[in-house]
């Protein structure tokens, strides 16, 4: 095989993935290629945002799961969240600065719902619909779950602040394009994992 | 030769940048998004614009048409369509409404459209936190509802949902390619 075919062997390969993608397929790889389309034409009803949402579920691929009837119990939670692009720029430090808030995604504020009661750090928190939000430090962030919500993430009424969470980060090797919200499975829980740039923190939350 | 081996330079460039590494997801390609009623909620909520209380908010997935003709073709008429992509299109009420005379409780629904020449018959069901429409079950339907559509002059090309607010609440307003489509939500 020529450098040519090694080099052309990818493209073919991302092309019939993303073909795939297009029809009815539920899988979604990760490893797909980035065609969000900025609407050029313009849209009178909704346009496509810059900052696309997505959603995480635990257990995870929850909803693929339960189409697969690989699943019976109900969800444990799921995060709805917004994905701002690094876009060549320093995040943490720069575009967000140390020791202010940070909607934890774009446009609306990033919600998480729990089916069922959870505990972070031995504190209960009751099923339902949370805000949650950041304060990136240098060493740190503080998670905070809050009450407010149906709510734009530039103004979080911090007032119906619910609780607090001091979690570690650790630098990343590589740097993540899109801010990214998943859960990833641990002893009694799940953490949400959260990267961005080259930063990650995960919040242990426990069932 | 060379042109192909540039554009394919081209594309695995684009891979490597926008692929995420760790298992963690890429963005996607139909990406989701959110409507609320009253439209735009959350921003007048900050602005201390909002006069009323949250009524409903739809969350989908939003197909392109990538130059494809969709009804008819890529969505045949007559079969359950998700009316989205990826996660099941979620619409839920904070209160509780009718549609088409008929009491449908608050809460969360998943929502499927089979799409004919002249309507869709919109489909509320209780089959939540699901894939698309590839395990539909009928029996979990609480409403169908035939509602007429209209035809568009321009193409839209993402799938697109807002409301509108009407005399009796509002309606969920679905537009894509050249097909718009109302249902009507009364909240007395």
């Amino acid at each position: 095989m020529g450098t040519a075919a090694k080099t052309i062997l990818p493209a073919i390969l991302l092309f019939s993935c993303a073909s795939k993608n297009e029809t009815n397929s539920p899988d979604r790889s990760s490893q797909k290629q980035d065609t969000t389309i900025v609407a050029t034409t313009p849209n009178p009803y909704a346009v496509v945002d810059l900052s696309p949402m997505d959603m995480s579920y635990f257990p995870v691929d929850y909803s693929k799961r339960k189409m697969a009837h690989d699943i019976s119990t109900p969800p444990v939670m799921r995060v709805i969240y917004s994905r701002p692009h690094r876009q060549g720029r320093v995040i943490f430090g720069s575009l967000l600065k140390y020791g202010e808030r940070w909607r934890l995604g774009a446009n609306e504020a990033t919600e998480i719902e729990l089916f069922q009661n959870v505990s972070i750090e031995n504190k209960k928190i009751n099923t339902g619909r949370y805000i949650i939000y950041c304060i990136p430090y240098e060493n740190k962030w503080t998670m905070i779950l809050n009450d407010d919500i149906y709510t734009w993430g530039l103004q979080i009424d911090s007032t119906k602040d619910l609780m607090k969470f001091d979690i570690p980060i650790k630098k990343t090797s590589v740097n993540f394009e899109y801010f990214t919200m998943v859960f990833q499975p641990i002893t009694n829980g799940a953490e949400l994992v959260m990267a961005w740039d080259d930063t990650e923190a995960r919040l242990p939350i426990n069932f | 030769m060379k042109p192909f081996i540039l554009a394919s330079l081209l594309l695995t460039s684009f891979f490597f940048c926008d692929a995420q590494t760790d298992n963690l997801p890429a963005l996607d390609k139909s990406p989701m998004d959110m409507s609320y009623f009253p439209n735009n909620y959350p921003v007048l909520k900050i602005q201390d614009k909002a006069t009323e209380p949250v009524l409903a908010r739809v969350i989908y997935s939003r197909p392109q048409k990538n130059g494809r003709v969709i009804f008819g073709d890529l969505v045949e008429y007559g079969k359950v369509w998700r009316m989205g992509a990826n996660e099941a299109t979620e619409i839920e009420f904070y209160k509780n409404v009718k549609i088409d005379g008929k009491k449908i409780t608050k809460g969360r629904y998943t929502l499927y459209a089979i799409p004919a020449q002249d309507n869709w018959t919109i489909i509320l069901n209780k089959d939540i936190d699901t894939w698309g429409a590839f395990k539909y079950d009928a029996q979990k339907d609480v409403i169908r509802t035939t509602v007429p559509i209209e035809k568009l002059n321009e193409a839209v090309e993402a799938l697109s949902m807002t409301f509108e607010k009407t005399d009796y609440g509002c309606s969920l307003v679905v537009a894509w390619d050249n097909v718009k489509a109302r249902l009507p939500i009364s909240i007395k």
